[in-house]
Protein backbone atom coordinates (compact mmCIF):
# COMPACT_ATOMS: atom_id res chain seq x y z
CA UNK A 1 0.00 0.00 0.00
CA UNK A 2 1.09 3.46 -0.87
CA UNK A 3 1.67 5.91 2.28
CA UNK A 4 -0.77 8.90 1.86
CA UNK A 5 0.51 12.16 1.42
CA UNK A 6 2.80 14.32 4.00
CA UNK A 7 0.51 16.88 5.88
CA UNK A 8 1.91 19.54 7.74
CA UNK A 9 -0.04 22.24 9.73
CA UNK A 10 -2.69 21.22 7.16
CA UNK A 11 -1.33 21.18 3.74
CA UNK A 12 -1.02 18.02 2.12
CA UNK A 13 1.33 17.61 -0.63
CA UNK A 14 2.56 14.02 -2.62
CA UNK A 15 5.07 14.80 -5.41
CA UNK A 16 5.95 12.61 -8.27
CA UNK A 17 8.10 10.68 -7.79
CA UNK A 18 11.96 10.72 -10.01
CA UNK A 19 12.40 7.54 -12.23
CA UNK A 20 15.24 8.90 -14.46
CA UNK A 21 17.65 6.32 -14.38
CA UNK A 22 20.60 5.19 -16.80
CA UNK A 23 22.49 1.62 -15.81
CA UNK A 24 25.52 2.23 -15.82
CA UNK A 25 29.08 -0.34 -14.99
CA UNK A 26 28.79 0.69 -11.56
CA UNK A 27 25.27 1.45 -10.53
CA UNK A 28 22.18 3.21 -11.28
CA UNK A 29 22.65 6.91 -12.37
CA UNK A 30 20.07 9.20 -11.93
CA UNK A 31 19.14 12.65 -13.58
CA UNK A 32 21.91 14.27 -12.27
CA UNK A 33 24.56 11.80 -12.51
CA UNK A 34 24.64 10.12 -9.16
CA UNK A 35 25.27 6.77 -8.98
CA UNK A 36 24.30 4.14 -6.32
CA UNK A 37 23.44 0.98 -6.15
CA UNK A 38 19.68 0.92 -6.15
CA UNK A 39 17.75 1.97 -9.43
CA UNK A 40 16.34 5.54 -9.35
CA UNK A 41 12.45 5.60 -7.89
CA UNK A 42 13.16 2.77 -5.85
CA UNK A 43 13.56 2.03 -2.08
CA UNK A 44 16.14 4.51 -0.59
CA UNK A 45 16.39 6.34 -4.21
CA UNK A 46 13.07 7.68 -4.23
CA UNK A 47 13.22 11.12 -4.94
CA UNK A 48 10.82 13.59 -5.67
CA UNK A 49 9.90 15.67 -9.11
CA UNK A 50 9.51 18.88 -8.79
CA UNK A 51 8.22 20.38 -5.64
CA UNK A 52 7.86 18.29 -2.54
CA UNK A 53 7.25 18.85 1.45
CA UNK A 54 9.93 20.53 3.64
CA UNK A 55 8.27 20.50 6.48
CA UNK A 56 7.76 24.12 8.30
CA UNK A 57 8.49 27.25 6.58
CA UNK A 58 11.29 29.75 7.46
CA UNK A 59 9.77 32.55 9.64
CA UNK A 60 7.88 30.05 11.45
CA UNK A 61 9.14 28.96 15.29
CA UNK A 62 10.70 25.65 15.35
CA UNK A 63 8.37 22.99 16.09
CA UNK A 64 8.85 20.59 19.00
CA UNK A 65 10.62 17.64 19.07
CA UNK A 66 10.27 14.62 21.89
CA UNK A 67 11.92 12.00 21.31
CA UNK A 68 14.86 9.83 22.81
CA UNK A 69 18.98 10.60 22.08
CA UNK A 70 21.30 8.12 21.20
CA UNK A 71 22.29 7.54 24.73
CA UNK A 72 18.25 6.48 25.48
CA UNK A 73 17.75 10.16 26.99
CA UNK A 74 14.56 11.95 27.14
CA UNK A 75 14.61 14.54 24.49
CA UNK A 76 12.24 17.76 24.57
CA UNK A 77 13.29 20.25 22.69
CA UNK A 78 10.82 22.92 23.74
CA UNK A 79 11.90 22.17 27.53
CA UNK A 80 15.45 22.84 27.09
CA UNK A 81 15.61 25.51 24.73
CA UNK A 82 18.44 27.55 26.16
CA UNK A 83 18.51 30.77 23.75
CA UNK A 84 21.48 28.99 21.51
CA UNK A 85 21.29 29.22 17.86
CA UNK A 86 21.29 25.58 16.56
CA UNK A 87 21.21 23.18 13.20
CA UNK A 88 18.57 20.56 13.33
CA UNK A 89 19.66 17.25 10.16
CA UNK A 90 16.94 15.20 9.69
CA UNK A 91 18.93 11.90 7.96
CA UNK A 92 17.57 8.95 6.50
CA UNK A 93 20.10 6.59 8.25
CA UNK A 94 22.75 6.05 10.31
CA UNK A 95 22.86 2.65 9.41
CA UNK A 96 22.97 1.72 5.47
CA UNK B 1 32.02 20.09 14.61
CA UNK B 2 34.94 22.46 16.38
CA UNK B 3 33.58 25.40 14.25
CA UNK B 4 29.66 24.94 15.49
CA UNK B 5 31.30 24.32 18.71
CA UNK B 6 33.03 27.61 18.69
CA UNK B 7 30.46 29.62 17.26
CA UNK B 8 27.99 28.55 20.13
CA UNK B 9 25.77 26.36 17.63
CA UNK B 10 24.32 23.29 18.97
CA UNK B 11 24.08 21.09 16.39
CA UNK B 12 21.05 17.82 16.35
CA UNK B 13 20.57 15.34 13.87
CA UNK B 14 17.67 13.25 13.88
CA UNK B 15 16.98 9.74 12.06
CA UNK B 16 14.63 6.87 12.23
CA UNK B 17 16.63 4.69 13.53
CA UNK B 18 16.79 2.78 17.19
CA UNK B 19 18.67 4.81 19.91
CA UNK B 20 21.66 1.84 19.74
CA UNK B 21 22.00 1.87 16.36
CA UNK B 22 22.98 5.83 16.69
CA UNK B 23 25.00 4.69 19.50
CA UNK B 24 27.07 2.80 17.80
CA UNK B 25 27.26 5.04 14.84
CA UNK B 26 28.21 8.09 17.35
CA UNK B 27 31.06 5.69 18.95
CA UNK B 28 32.40 4.25 15.44
CA UNK B 29 32.79 8.20 14.29
CA UNK B 30 33.33 9.78 17.03
CA UNK B 31 30.53 12.13 17.16
CA UNK B 32 30.04 14.99 19.67
CA UNK B 33 26.35 16.24 18.85
CA UNK B 34 23.54 15.41 19.77
CA UNK B 35 22.06 11.95 17.74
CA UNK B 36 17.76 11.56 17.98
CA UNK B 37 16.15 8.78 17.37
CA UNK B 38 12.55 8.84 16.23
CA UNK B 39 12.59 4.61 15.49
CA UNK B 40 7.93 5.15 15.14
CA UNK B 41 8.99 8.26 12.44
CA UNK B 42 6.54 10.28 14.95
CA UNK B 43 9.05 13.45 14.58
CA UNK B 44 9.44 13.29 10.90
CA UNK B 45 5.86 12.94 10.15
CA UNK B 46 4.69 15.77 12.69
CA UNK B 47 7.12 18.12 10.18
CA UNK B 48 5.15 16.82 6.96
CA UNK B 49 8.33 15.62 5.73
CA UNK B 50 7.99 11.89 5.46
CA UNK B 51 8.81 10.38 2.41
CA UNK B 52 5.71 8.99 0.87
CA UNK B 53 6.81 7.86 -2.10
CA UNK B 54 8.14 4.65 -0.25
CA UNK B 55 5.55 2.05 0.00
CA UNK B 56 4.73 1.53 3.70
CA UNK B 57 5.27 -2.25 3.26
CA UNK B 58 8.98 -1.29 1.41
CA UNK B 59 10.78 -2.44 4.58
CA UNK B 60 13.50 -1.30 5.59
CA UNK B 61 13.14 1.63 3.93
CA UNK B 62 9.80 3.39 5.00
CA UNK B 63 9.72 6.05 7.57
CA UNK B 64 12.55 8.35 6.24
CA UNK B 65 12.61 11.60 5.94
CA UNK B 66 13.09 13.80 2.90
CA UNK B 67 16.52 14.52 3.97
CA UNK B 68 17.38 17.85 4.79
CA UNK B 69 18.01 20.65 7.82
CA UNK B 70 16.87 23.93 9.50
CA UNK B 71 18.79 26.70 11.05
CA UNK B 72 17.00 28.14 13.78
CA UNK B 73 17.78 31.39 15.79
CA UNK B 74 18.75 32.16 19.28
CA UNK B 75 14.82 32.57 19.79
CA UNK B 76 13.60 29.76 18.22
CA UNK B 77 12.66 30.87 14.78
CA UNK B 78 13.58 28.82 11.66
CA UNK B 79 16.24 31.53 9.80
CA UNK B 80 17.28 29.25 7.00
CA UNK B 81 15.96 24.93 5.40
CA UNK B 82 18.06 23.09 3.53
CA UNK B 83 16.47 20.33 1.28
CA UNK B 84 16.96 19.17 -2.54
CA UNK B 85 14.82 17.16 -4.63
CA UNK B 86 17.43 15.01 -5.29
CA UNK B 87 18.04 12.61 -1.71
CA UNK B 88 22.08 12.41 -2.44
CA UNK B 89 23.08 16.25 -1.61
CA UNK B 90 23.29 17.51 1.29
CA UNK B 91 24.18 20.78 2.44
CA UNK B 92 27.68 21.17 3.66
CA UNK B 93 28.84 22.31 6.76
CA UNK B 94 30.16 25.52 5.45
CA UNK B 95 26.58 26.75 4.09
CA UNK B 96 24.98 25.39 7.80
CA UNK B 97 27.90 27.37 9.35
CA UNK B 98 27.38 30.33 7.13
CA UNK B 99 23.55 30.90 7.50
CA UNK B 100 23.95 31.29 11.22
CA UNK B 101 27.83 33.43 11.17
CA UNK B 102 28.75 35.37 8.17
CA UNK B 103 31.81 33.65 7.50
CA UNK B 104 34.48 35.45 6.30
CA UNK B 105 36.48 35.93 2.51
CA UNK B 106 39.29 34.75 4.29
CA UNK B 107 37.50 31.47 5.97
CA UNK B 108 37.20 29.96 2.39
CA UNK B 109 39.94 27.72 1.88
CA UNK B 110 40.59 27.36 -2.11
CA UNK B 111 40.99 30.67 -3.94
CA UNK B 112 41.87 31.48 -7.29
CA UNK B 113 44.09 34.17 -8.43
CA UNK B 114 42.87 37.84 -8.22
CA UNK B 115 43.24 39.51 -11.63
CA UNK B 116 45.02 42.46 -10.73
CA UNK B 117 42.75 45.60 -10.94
CA UNK B 118 42.94 48.70 -13.04
CA UNK B 119 41.88 51.59 -12.12
CA UNK B 120 37.38 51.92 -12.50
CA UNK B 121 37.34 48.67 -13.17
CA UNK B 122 35.25 46.03 -11.33
CA UNK B 123 37.70 43.41 -9.26
CA UNK B 124 36.85 39.94 -9.05
CA UNK B 125 38.07 37.14 -6.74
CA UNK B 126 36.55 33.99 -6.02
CA UNK B 127 36.61 31.27 -4.16
CA UNK B 128 35.65 27.52 -2.93
CA UNK B 129 34.07 28.08 0.64
CA UNK B 130 35.43 24.18 1.78
CA UNK B 131 38.69 22.68 2.10
CA UNK B 132 37.57 19.83 -0.16
CA UNK B 133 34.89 17.77 -1.95
CA UNK B 134 33.23 14.91 -1.08
CA UNK B 135 30.67 12.87 -2.60
CA UNK B 136 26.75 13.83 -1.31
CA UNK B 137 28.33 17.09 0.77
CA UNK B 138 27.40 20.21 -1.01
CA UNK B 139 29.84 23.27 -1.17
CA UNK B 140 29.80 26.80 -2.51
CA UNK B 141 31.84 28.34 -5.58
CA UNK B 142 32.00 31.98 -4.31
CA UNK B 143 32.85 34.59 -6.88
CA UNK B 144 32.78 38.75 -5.12
CA UNK B 145 32.73 41.67 -7.18
CA UNK B 146 33.59 44.92 -6.00
CA UNK B 147 31.91 47.35 -8.59
CA UNK B 148 33.33 50.74 -8.29
CA UNK B 149 31.13 54.00 -7.02
CA UNK B 150 29.20 55.39 -9.95
CA UNK B 151 29.40 51.82 -11.64
CA UNK B 152 26.71 48.86 -11.62
CA UNK B 153 27.10 45.79 -13.66
CA UNK B 154 23.69 44.02 -15.19
CA UNK B 155 22.00 41.63 -12.72
CA UNK B 156 19.41 39.10 -14.86
CA UNK B 157 17.46 39.25 -16.88
CA UNK B 158 19.98 42.00 -18.73
CA UNK B 159 18.32 44.33 -21.02
CA UNK B 160 18.45 43.11 -24.95
CA UNK B 161 22.20 43.37 -26.41
CA UNK B 162 24.13 43.26 -23.24
CA UNK B 163 25.45 40.68 -20.52
CA UNK B 164 24.24 40.10 -17.06
CA UNK B 165 26.53 39.17 -14.32
CA UNK B 166 26.77 35.06 -14.25
CA UNK B 167 28.96 31.80 -13.40
CA UNK B 168 29.46 29.66 -15.69
CA UNK B 169 30.65 26.15 -15.35
CA UNK B 170 32.81 24.40 -18.31
CA UNK B 171 31.56 20.88 -18.61
CA UNK B 172 32.23 18.50 -16.02
CA UNK B 173 30.60 15.33 -15.37
CA UNK B 174 32.32 14.79 -12.04
CA UNK B 175 30.13 17.72 -10.81
CA UNK B 176 26.18 18.80 -10.31
CA UNK B 177 25.69 22.81 -9.81
CA UNK B 178 22.26 23.87 -8.60
CA UNK B 179 20.91 27.59 -9.47
CA UNK B 180 23.32 30.55 -8.88
CA UNK B 181 22.26 32.05 -5.79
CA UNK B 182 22.51 35.56 -6.75
CA UNK B 183 22.14 38.70 -4.91
CA UNK B 184 19.03 40.93 -4.70
CA UNK B 185 19.16 43.32 -7.72
CA UNK B 186 17.89 46.97 -7.61
CA UNK B 187 16.03 48.96 -10.34
CA UNK B 188 17.66 51.65 -11.79
CA UNK B 189 16.42 54.22 -13.86
CA UNK B 190 18.38 55.49 -17.08
CA UNK B 191 18.61 59.53 -16.30
CA UNK B 192 18.61 60.36 -20.02
CA UNK B 193 15.84 57.77 -21.70
CA UNK B 194 14.30 56.87 -18.45
CA UNK B 195 15.11 53.02 -20.01
CA UNK B 196 14.72 50.86 -16.37
CA UNK B 197 16.80 47.71 -15.66
CA UNK B 198 18.21 45.46 -12.92
CA UNK B 199 21.83 45.74 -11.65
CA UNK B 200 24.24 45.56 -8.78
CA UNK B 201 25.89 47.53 -7.25
CA UNK B 202 28.73 48.20 -4.84
CA UNK B 203 29.99 44.36 -3.04
CA UNK B 204 28.33 42.10 -4.06
CA UNK B 205 28.59 38.11 -3.77
CA UNK B 206 27.37 35.19 -6.23
CA UNK B 207 26.89 31.28 -4.64
CA UNK B 208 27.25 28.04 -7.06
CA UNK B 209 26.57 25.38 -4.84
CA UNK B 210 28.51 22.17 -6.11
CA UNK B 211 28.56 18.41 -5.21
CA UNK B 212 30.81 15.81 -6.37
CA UNK B 213 28.38 12.97 -7.62
CA UNK B 214 30.97 10.41 -7.67
CA UNK B 215 34.71 9.96 -7.08
CA UNK B 216 36.87 6.99 -9.38
CA UNK B 217 39.63 8.17 -7.50
CA UNK B 218 40.74 10.82 -5.73
CA UNK B 219 42.64 13.16 -7.63
CA UNK B 220 42.35 17.12 -7.21
CA UNK B 221 39.11 17.99 -8.86
CA UNK B 222 40.13 20.76 -11.89
CA UNK B 223 37.37 23.21 -11.61
CA UNK B 224 37.24 25.66 -14.55
CA UNK B 225 34.51 27.88 -15.92
CA UNK B 226 34.19 31.86 -16.75
CA UNK B 227 32.56 34.42 -14.85
CA UNK B 228 30.95 37.22 -16.82
CA UNK B 229 29.63 40.79 -16.45
CA UNK B 230 29.24 44.02 -18.16
CA UNK B 231 29.62 47.27 -16.25
CA UNK B 232 28.41 50.65 -16.87
CA UNK B 233 27.72 54.25 -15.45
CA UNK B 234 25.02 56.35 -16.48
CA UNK B 235 26.48 57.29 -19.85
CA UNK B 236 28.64 54.42 -21.03
CA UNK B 237 28.78 51.02 -20.85
CA UNK B 238 32.26 49.02 -20.89
CA UNK B 239 32.70 45.90 -23.13
CA UNK B 240 31.35 42.61 -21.79
CA UNK B 241 33.87 41.35 -19.36
CA UNK B 242 34.62 37.25 -19.49
CA UNK B 243 37.28 36.24 -16.68
CA UNK B 244 38.46 32.46 -16.52
CA UNK B 245 39.31 30.90 -13.84
CA UNK B 246 40.59 27.55 -12.33
CA UNK B 247 40.36 26.31 -9.19
CA UNK B 248 42.01 22.78 -8.11
CA UNK B 249 40.04 21.38 -5.09
CA UNK B 250 41.24 18.34 -2.95
CA UNK B 251 38.65 15.38 -2.99
CA UNK B 252 37.96 12.92 0.06
CA UNK B 253 36.75 9.58 -0.08
CA UNK B 254 33.04 9.79 0.94
CA UNK B 255 32.16 8.99 4.74
CA UNK B 256 32.55 4.87 5.12
CA UNK B 257 29.15 2.88 4.55
CA UNK B 258 28.31 0.76 7.62
CA UNK B 259 26.78 -2.21 5.35
CA UNK B 260 30.06 -2.32 3.17
CA UNK B 261 33.68 -1.55 2.64
CA UNK B 262 35.70 0.17 5.84
CA UNK B 263 32.18 0.92 7.28
CA UNK B 264 31.30 -3.09 8.35
CA UNK B 265 34.87 -2.71 10.21
CA UNK B 266 34.44 0.51 11.75
CA UNK B 267 30.35 -0.64 13.23
CA UNK B 268 30.68 -4.49 13.18
CA UNK B 269 27.02 -4.44 14.43
CA UNK B 270 25.46 -2.07 11.08
CA UNK B 271 24.18 -5.29 9.63
CA UNK B 272 22.44 -6.63 13.03
CA UNK B 273 20.47 -3.21 13.14
CA UNK B 274 19.59 -2.91 9.30
CA UNK B 275 18.07 -6.37 10.22
CA UNK B 276 16.85 -5.86 13.29
CA UNK B 277 15.46 -2.59 11.45
CA UNK B 278 13.68 -4.93 8.58
CA UNK B 279 12.20 -7.09 11.17
CA UNK B 280 10.41 -4.40 13.45
CA UNK B 281 8.93 -2.63 10.29
CA UNK B 282 7.20 -6.10 8.86
CA UNK B 283 5.76 -6.80 12.40
CA UNK B 284 3.46 -4.62 13.23
CA UNK B 285 2.03 -2.44 10.35
CA UNK B 286 2.36 1.42 11.13
CA UNK B 287 -0.59 2.77 12.72
CA UNK B 288 -0.56 5.91 10.67
CA UNK B 289 0.73 7.00 7.45
CA UNK B 290 0.27 10.51 7.97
Amino acid sequence: MLASSSTYLGQTMQPDRETQATETSTGWADKDGFIGPYRPGTGPRSDPRGTFPTGPDVGSKMPNIVCKTSDNLDFDLHAQQNGQPAVFIFFRSAVW
Amino acid sequence: MPEFEAAGIAVFALSYDEAIALEDFRAAHGITFTLLSDPESAVIRAFGILNTLIDSSDHPWFGIPYPGAYVVDAEGTITHKFFDSNLAVRAGPEQLLRAVTKRSKEAMAVTSQTPTPTAGDVQMTIAFDGDHLTAVVQRDLVVQLEIPEGKHVYAAPAPAGSVAVDVILDNNNALVARSLQRPKATPHTLSGSGEEFLVHQGSIELRLPLTMNAADDLKPLQLSGEVCWQSCDDEVCDLPVRERFLLTIPVAAPPAMALQGPGAEIEPNAMGHFQYMTKRRKDPQPQSEQ
